[in-house]
């Protein structure tokens, strides 16, 4: 593509090509772009809200640290206080529940996700997780075992008969007095299964003692078993711990594996637990819809408080169209629903990092679908402000702004779809009403200047007020004028026929007198009467030339007066080809007309006419001795007849002007009289009978062929 | 101011000669014609206008009146001018002779009671036969009928001398230039007369489009009598022809 034409496709535009309605169909599209910008709106609106509502959160989160700080009496029981700091795989860090867990073996209460979860991996595939909570003044434990094999006793009475005994779970803890408590599980079924002790007799001999304080009850699970058991926590000093010894069979040698030292079955890990008065502390702080959890420094959860409902509805706005907006809005700024693994490493991760002094704040996915969490995490510094005593973690859901800006969005988008397809309707009705309007108005002048015989002057549109209207009518003074001057150049010719027929009667009837007076004394001299049968010649010349202007008006009148009759054309062409032979000799004509009569219904008068001037006009451009045809077709609703001749071909200012009035291609050589009247005669006449006519040259370019066709 | 015009050899014969009046605005034709006129030995009387013509009219009426359609300031005063002299009296031949060719007005013409309708190119020799003729029909007219003169063609009975055509008894009321057009068609009927044939009849030079609507004006008159009358043919590409 050379450069001029880019520039003329740049001038042209990129919708220069389209029609006006489509235009407009585009330019009301781009209402679109309101939707869009709303959004935008929104979309920062609910970022500002978000990050304030984070911002505030986290000075929340900071305040309640701050209550917190250096109270590590509220914080932990005093049991745990001197173990603070440090991290130990081996300690347990119950939760704090608001209601008793029910000791019936089953894991599902528990929420095994927690982080306080303490895993021990045993032997070949086997592993324990040790799970830990407080309600009250009890310690829950729950051991959800993994193992292949699980092994009972053999007989409930003889616990320390070592070749009978199946799987056995140790249980030891400091008590308060500094020392070592010692106690097993083991029994020959499901079921509660006492905790005993073993004690050392006289004789060395050992007997296992029921510590009845202790509850706990042995179930099955999907890969093993499941041991929950129930403390009082005035026994338990500061470390406590389990251990089990898995056998394959009864009497095998023990696997051990726990949290307690393997050799001497102490008790390691610390009871890391939360002061009973901690939470009634927290709850001063408790808000609607925020989740208050405190960990201990390690990131394990020392007690959580689950948020209080919020009032009022903040559920999601259902249906086909919000979830389109949101999917359309969101574009992937705001986290997709994760699994709960997932929220909980990022709670993690923040709890990690206030945990090292931080206050932190993030956003994450909530448990449902498009829903975000807002979490805000704080230190809890020691008196001295040295050292990290736990982390308080505030998480609100930001559903609520969610909702807001989905409600605000969705009644936004509603009403910038409604007020776009209203612009687009409208714009569509207009442009269809604009096209429709322009075209009609187009049509109207267009055939206005089409047809030459009589030039309508009233356009459409031409009441309108508008910018059409005045289009309209500038188009209908312009035809006006138009319609003046071609009748005036159609009229001039018979005008002037008229106007120069009295002179031209003076000369002639003044001649004629002249020769009569001649005649009657015999005094003219030779000379005169060359002179008078010269301007008699002259005169007849001029008659000929007025008859000839008038022609055209002559034959409008004829079509005026004409009545239509029904006649065979075929039959008419036949009769006066045989005519035309006589009246040029010089010429031969074939006549292919179809036997059977074509009935057409006009005036054969007129016809015959038009004929006569196809034939004068085909004589006039052919040599002597050439062969003119003259063909009759029929089709379904048109005769058509055509005279075709040899000679020079037509002139390549197109067809059409063939048939216009007053214009003509003749050579300059042509003595006779011609105004270019005898084709647009055929054509007013073709045109009387709904027909057309046209001018083609012949295919070998010998000639030229006019056709005439004729409505039947 | 009327114009009277003498000839020089009628008014040697001592004859009480015809008078014809002509209402031509254009001076020269009108002393042109009523030059050619004299000649032929007829008193004339020249008028510019209807009013004059009237005025003239009323104190004595000619024998024969040339009119011509747009007088003066009257465009159409010629016609007008006809119908009072209609008026006046019924049986004046009256001959229009007017620069206006078109359908419209010939049809006007003739129906207000002229006797023949003729544009202006007609050469004065033409014209004079007409007067002529017009006169010897006003003669014949005045005298009882002479048998040999009539044409009898099956319902059509035509008067040489009167200029009359009757059609089953009916008569059938021509201007002079479409009588002569019936009398060339009849008298070799079955034969085609073309347009230069009608025309010498007829004693004029037409074109194509005014001789088509004589001879359609012909039909039509014959149709007011005769509904079914068809005798007239048109043979295209030559002319016409009487079908008995």
């Amino acid at each position: 593509m050379n450069v001029s034409r880019l520039l003329e496709l740049l001038k042209a535009g990129p919708i220069s090509g389209l029609k006006l309605r489509t235009k407009l169909l585009l330019l009301a599209l781009t209402t679109l772009a309101l939707p869009w910008a709303g959004c935008q709106y929104a979309r920062e609106m609910e970022t500002v809200l978000r990050e304030s509502e984070q911002q505030s959160l986290l000075a929340v989160t900071t305040t309640i640290a701050g209550s917190l700080k250096g109270r590590q009496e509220l914080l932990f029981r005093a049991d745990s206080l001197p173990a603070i700091g440090g991290n130990d795989a081996r300690d347990i860090t119950p939760v704090v529940l608001s209601g008793a867990p029910l000791i019936d073996g089953r894991s599902d209460e528990w929420d095994t996700n927690e982080r306080n979860v303490v895993r021990v991996a045993g032997p070949g595939g086997d592993g324990m997780r040790l799970l830990a909570a407080t309600h009250e003044r009890w310690l829950y434990l729950a051991l959800l075992v993994h193992d292949q094999k699980l092994v009972f006793d053999a007989y409930e009475m003889a616990p320390l008969d070592a070749n009978t005994i199946g799987d056995r779970i140790w249980l030891a803890f400091d008590d308060k007095r500094g020392g070592q408590q010692r106690l097993f599980f083991g029994g020959s079924g499901t079921g509660p299964v006492p905790a005993r002790r073993i004690e050392t007799r006289e004789y060395g001999r050992e007997e296992a003692v029921e510590e009845p304080r202790i509850e706990a009850v042995w179930q099955r699970s999907k890969d093993g078993y499941v041991v929950e058991i129930g403390i009082p926590l005035s026994l338990v000093g500061q470390h406590i711990g389990v251990l089990i010894d898995d056998r394959d069979r009864r009497g095998a040698t023990r696997q051990s594996y726990g949290t307690l030292d393997v050799a001497d079955l102490r008790a390691t890990g610390r009871l890391i637990a939360a002061s009973p008065d901690l939470n009634d502390h927290l709850r001063q702080f408790s808000q609607p819809g925020v989740e208050l959890t405190v960990a201990s420094s390690s990131g394990a959860t020392l007690t959580r408080l689950d948020a209080p409902a919020l009032p009022g509805d903040y559920t999601k706005m259902r249906g086909f169209l919000p979830r389109m907006y949101r999917v359309f809005l969101d574009g992937g700024a705001i986290p997709r629903s994760v699994s709960q693994p997932e929220r909980e490493r990022a709670a993690q991760s923040l709890t990690a990092k206030a945990a090292r002094g931080h206050a932190e704040t993030a956003l994450f996915a909530g448990r449902y679908e498009n829903s975000v969490i807002v979490a805000a995490a704080a230190p809890i510094f020691s008196a001295d402000g040295k050292q990290v005593l736990g982390v308080i973690q505030l998480a609100q859901t930001a559903d609520r702004w969610l909702t807001l800006r989905d409600r605000a969005l969705t009644r936004l988008l509603n009403l910038t779809l409604i007020v776009t397809l209203f612009a687009v309707g409208a714009a569509f009705w207009f442009a269809g009403r604009m096209t429709l309007r322009i075209t009609r108005l187009g049509t109207a002048s267009e055939n206005a200047l089409g047809r030459e015989g009589s030039l309508s002057r009233v356009l459409p549109e031409s009441e309108a007020k508008d910018e059409l209207g005045e289009l309209s009518r500038s188009f209908s003074s312009l035809l006006g004028r138009l319609d003046e001057y071609t009748g005036y150049l159609r009229t001039l010719a018979g005008k002037l026929a008229h106007e120069i027929r009295t002179p031209l009667t003076i000369i002639r009837s003044s001649l004629e007198n002249l020769e009569s007076e001649a005649q009657g004394t015999n005094g003219m001299p030779d000379n005169a009467r060359i002179y008078i049968s010269r301007a008699r010649e002259g005169s007849e010349r001029l008659g000929a030339i007025l008859t000839a202007m008038g022609a055209a008006t002559k034959v409008e009148e004829a079509i005026a007066h004409s009545e239509r009759q029904r006649f065979d054309l075929a039959a008419l062409v036949r009769t006066a080809i045989g005519a035309y032979g006589a009246a040029f000799p010089q010429r031969s004509f074939v006549c292919q007309a179809p036997e059977e009569p074509v009935e057409i219904t006009g005036a054969p008068d007129l016809i015959v006419q038009m004929l006569d001037k196809l034939i004068d006009n085909a004589v006039d451009f052919s040599a002597d001795g050439a062969t003119i045809s003259v063909v009759v077709r029929e089709d379904a609703s048109f005769a058509e007849l055509s005279v075709s001749n040899p000679g020079p071909p037509l002139p390549a200012e197109g067809a059409e002007k063939l048939f216009e009035s007053l214009w003509q291609s003749r050579p300059e050589t042509d003595k006779r009289p011609h105004f270019g009247l005898g084709l647009y005669i055929v054509r007013l006449i073709a045109e009387f009978h709904g027909g057309t006519a046209q001018a083609a040259n012949l295919p070998d370019n010998t000639g030229a062929s006019f056709s005439v066709r004729l409505a039947r | 101011m009327p114009l009277t015009y003498t000839c020089r050899q009628h008014e040697k014969d001592g004859f009480m000669k015809k008078t014809i009046a002509i209402v031509e605005d254009e001076r020269a034709i009108r002393d042109n014609y009523a030059a050619a006129f004299s000649r032929e030995g007829y008193a004339v009387r020249g008028y510019a206008n209807r009013r004059e013509a009237m005025a003239a009219f009323a104190a004595r009426l000619p024998d024969l009146a040339v009119i011509d359609i747009s007088l003066e300031d009257e465009p159409e005063g010629g016609f007008e001018l006809c119908r009072e002299l209609r008026g006046l009296s019924p049986e004046l031949p009256i001959i229009f002779l007017t620069a206006r060719d078109s359908e419209l007005d010939a049809v006007s013409g003739l129906r207000l009671g002229a006797d023949d309708f003729l544009t202006k190119d007609l050469s004065l020799a033409h014209l004079i036969a007409r007067v002529n003729a017009l006169f010897r029909r006003v003669d014949a007219l005045r005298r009882p009928a002479e048998e040999k003169q009539v044409i009898r063609r099956g319902a059509l009975s035509l008067d040489g001398e009167r200029m009359s055509v009757e059609w089953n008894g009916q008569v059938v009321l021509l201007s002079l230039t479409e009588f002569w057009i019936v009398y060339a068609l009849t008298k070799h009927a079955g034969h085609v007369k073309n347009r230069q044939q009608l025309m010498d009849a007829a004693n004029v030079v037409l074109d194509d489009n005014t001789i088509t609507s004589h001879i359609k004006r012909i039909r039509r008159k014959f149709q007011v009598v005769d509904e079914k009358f068809d005798a007239v043919h048109t043979v295209y590409g030559m002319g016409y022809r009487w079908v008995e």
